[in-house]
């Protein structure tokens, strides 16, 4: 039986899954960096490690899938607006489609694990970890 | 220290301090929450931090590390500098008059022209 909710984001997200989020927020529409660290909340990530989206989004930038330009502020410093490049766009759907194949197989996963034990969203199992 | 090295860590710190305070994410952090951010080991990074405080590009009070006037300008223009030649348009990014969509000559000259930054739309 579950005994908890689990108030934090999920501890398992793909592999680099910062740096698909950051292309698809991106996206949506052209942004700064505290805009997209508000918008990684719902994807499983906190807003505890802004040095994290800074480091991906200059990765992302050298590798040519953003662009960023100073934007005047009248209220105070000048601030980097990102967007996406033709590149970003391309590699993004290509991570789109992996993310894809991925969930599908995580369904399989799920559908057979469901015959033995319903899960609810958000809850842990009260069963420790073994150590490794 | 070598200098070449101070140079290289300067921009990067004097670069995520700018962007750190042009986020409001913070306009004052300490040596730990500046190598948290940068993911270097703080002990390092204390002294090159301190190394920039002589030179009077950040300020300190014992803890806290803020950018001074001119450690605002070195680290917005540095950042702008490097991020330049990686943000300018690719080939293929072009407008869609652009002359380089006429022929795959003209495609192969505009790819040049932009190599060396003398193309623009």
């Amino acid at each position: 039986m579950p005994i908890r909710t689990n108030p934090t984001p999920p501890q398992v997200l793909p592999k680099n899954f910062l740096r698909p989020c950051l292309l698809l927020l991106l996206r949506e529409h052209p942004a700064h960096g505290y805009d997209l660290l508000e918008r990684l909340r719902p994807l499983g990530f906190g807003r505890d490690d802004p040095g994290r989206l800074y480091r991906a989004l200059r990765t992302l930038e050298s590798d040519g899938l953003v662009r960023s330009v100073w934007e005047k502020s009248s209220s105070g410093p000048d601030r980097r607006m990102y967007e996406l490049t033709r590149a970003g766009m391309e590699t993004l759907h290509n991570s789109a489609q992996d993310l894809k194949e991925t969930g599908e197989i995580l369904d399989v996963f799920l559908s057979r694990y469901s015959e033995f034990v319903a899960l609810d969203s958000g809850t842990r199992s009260p069963v420790k970890q073994r150590d490794s | 220290m070598d200098e070449l090295e101070v140079l290289r860590v300067r921009d990067e710190v004097l670069q995520a301090m700018y962007w750190m305070h042009s986020e409001a994410i913070s306009t004052m952090p300490t040596a730990r929450e500046l190598s948290r951010f940068l993911a270097v080991p703080e002990g390092v990074l204390t002294a090159y931090l301190d190394r920039f405080v002589t030179d009077d590009l950040l300020e300190h009070d014992g803890s806290s590390y803020w950018l001074s006037a001119t450690g605002m300008d070195t680290g917005k223009r540095t950042f702008a500098d490097e991020m330049a030649d990686l943000t300018r348009p690719t080939h293929g990014e072009c407008d869609d008059d652009c002359w380089c969509h006429d022929s795959p000559e003209a495609a192969a000259e505009c790819l040049h022209e932009r190599s060396s930054h003398a193309h623009s739309h």
